[in-house]
């Protein structure tokens, strides 16, 4: 969904930046909080963000000066909290943009809200909601994936359609929306399967950090703790 | 598969050191020039100086250059279509006879402004990533206050895509040879979601590891990097008058051909 440079007119990209900015500084003071209180979290953080300009670099030309690509927004959402990933998608913008040609630096605001705030809430909200409703993890992450991805591509036909409400807004909203569907329906499903896979095998190796994150509860820990681990059970039959 | 990436020519171009803010500098300004431009003609006369600057000043091959414009090129000829086609109102100039489908002057002109602002703002973005290494641009990222830690786990971020492309590489050449990719499509699929889910595995495995021994020799949150910076005092006056004389020159150009239309 990123908006190519020198899309948008100038003033919609002073209005994003505008909106974005709130949610990155947000996000920057949650990053120095997490780094200082559990600094073994810098990794898992890093590779989330990593895991985002991987999954945003492959694209497919979409609508006009946008493109359809998996998000990975979601996961980095649910473990770090929304405004962590409105952060992070603010260097990885930037890379792609230097270095694939893919987004730009004026649409960068456009691009961060859309990937950045928007999707990373709605996954967040996504999860919160499946779980209140006694989901399993693997259901939720699945949802909160794919509610990250679709919510991004929802914002991304906004921006489009608001700078280019020709004839009127909604109907070029609903004009994007369709084109977006053909590419983006197969990706983001394939992209939520795959988040799925990835959180299971964080829960199987390091629940602690999750437990850390409160993303999940630590009884739910020690059960895949005992499924794994080599050591010897924990309760050791009395000797006679 | 990724051996000619361009982090290579930012390193070696011929205007590697040339002060990195008078390069930010040029391309960020020439940029919004580009950008604010109501007409098409200062977009595209910018893309067409960077791209001889990019080409026989900064010395980068033509082949991988054309390699790289052409992904912008694709998706601004796509925007240029649609546009034309239907984001006009008004009468048609050219009709495709079916679906009732036509080009409008207002679509037309529209469609190429944002053509043109496309590819001068990509040129600007390439002068950029073609000519300064990520970590130089980091260095004046930091010098603009940007938050550090952030800069922290974007220099991370940075190493870890690195890795994973490495990764991503040594698990698909280990899957070739098994004949991964060439047992039919459905072999096909199975190999690339085997290989998209453990790049994440692989790359945070070996990013925890070096963490760790990151931790193991003292490091505190901080990466001290030793190299002397250029500084935004070091640009010769000479350069500061001709970017300045430039820009002046493209945006009189963008105030006397505001109005101008294709058709």
């Amino acid at each position: 969904m990123h908006i190519a440079e020198g899309f948008l007119p100038w003033y919609w990209c002073v209005f994003w930046y505008a909106l974005a900015i709130p949610f990155i500084y947000h996000g920057v003071l949650q990053i120095r909080k997490i780094r200082k209180e559990h600094p073994e979290m810098t990794p898992l953080l890093a590779v989330c963000g990593a895991f985002i300009f991987i999954m945003s670099s492959l694209h497919v030309p979409s609508v006009t000066g946008s493109s359809s690509h998996p998000t990975g927004n979601g996961l980095g959402a649910v473990f770090f909290g929304a405004t962590v990933i409105s952060a992070i998608c603010v260097p990885i913008l930037v890379f792609q943009a230097l270095v694939l040609a893919h987004g730009g630096i004026t649409t960068l605001g456009a691009n961060d809200f859309s990937m950045g705030v928007v999707g990373p809430f709605c996954a967040v909200f996504a999860w919160k909601i499946a779980k209140k409703f006694g989901a399993g993890y693997g259901v939720a992450i699945f949802l909160a994936a794919f509610v990250g991805d679709w919510m991004t591509y929802v914002t991304a036909a906004t921006e489009l359609g608001m700078a280019f409400p020709v004839p009127t807004f909604a109907a070029a909203w609903v004009k994007m929306m369709i084109i977006y569907s053909y590419t983006q329906i197969p990706i983001s499903i394939a992209e939520s399967f795959l988040t799925v896979i990835i959180f299971d095998y964080i829960m199987r190796s390091r629940p602690d950090l999750l437990v850390t994150l409160k993303v999940i509860k630590a009884e739910d820990a020690s059960r895949y703790d005992d499924e794994e681990s080599d050591e010897p059970p924990k309760k050791v039959p009395e000797a006679n | 598969m990724f051996e000619d990436f361009l982090d290579r020519y930012a390193q070696s171009n011929a205007i590697r050191n040339v002060n990195t803010y008078y390069k930010v500098l040029f391309g960020i300004i020439t940029m919004i020039v580009s950008l604010v431009s109501t007409s098409p003609v200062i977009p595209l006369t910018i893309f067409i100086l960077v791209s001889f600057i990019i080409l026989f000043r900064a010395k980068i091959p033509a082949k991988f250059y054309l390699k790289f414009v052409t992904v912008p090129l694709t998706f601004a000829s796509i925007t240029f279509i649609f546009m034309a086609f239907w984001f006009g109102t008004g009468s048609y100039i050219y009709t495709l006879g079916v679906f009732n489908l036509g080009v409008t002057v207002s679509g037309f002109n529209l469609g190429f402004l944002v053509f043109a602002r496309m590819m001068g703002g990509f040129a600007c973005l390439a002068f950029l990533g073609l000519t300064t290494p990520l970590p130089e641009i980091f260095s004046v990222l930091e010098d603009f206050k940007f938050p550090e830690e952030l800069l922290e786990i974007t220099m991370l971020m940075y190493r870890y895509v690195f890795i994973s492309i490495d990764e991503a590489l040594r698990m698909y050449q280990a899957q070739q040879t098994r004949l991964g990719y060439s047992a039919g499509l459905k072999k096909y699929y199975q190999s690339m979601g085997m290989l998209i889910a453990n790049i994440f595995i692989r790359t945070w495995t070996i990013g925890e590891k070096s963490y760790v021994s990151m931790q193991s020799r003292c490091y505190n949150g901080k990466l001290n990097t030793m190299d002397d910076h250029d500084s935004i005092k070091g640009i010769p006056v000479r350069n500061l008058v001709v970017l300045l004389l430039f820009e002046f020159v493209l945006s009189v150009g963008v105030y006397l051909t505001g109005s101008f239309r294709v058709l």
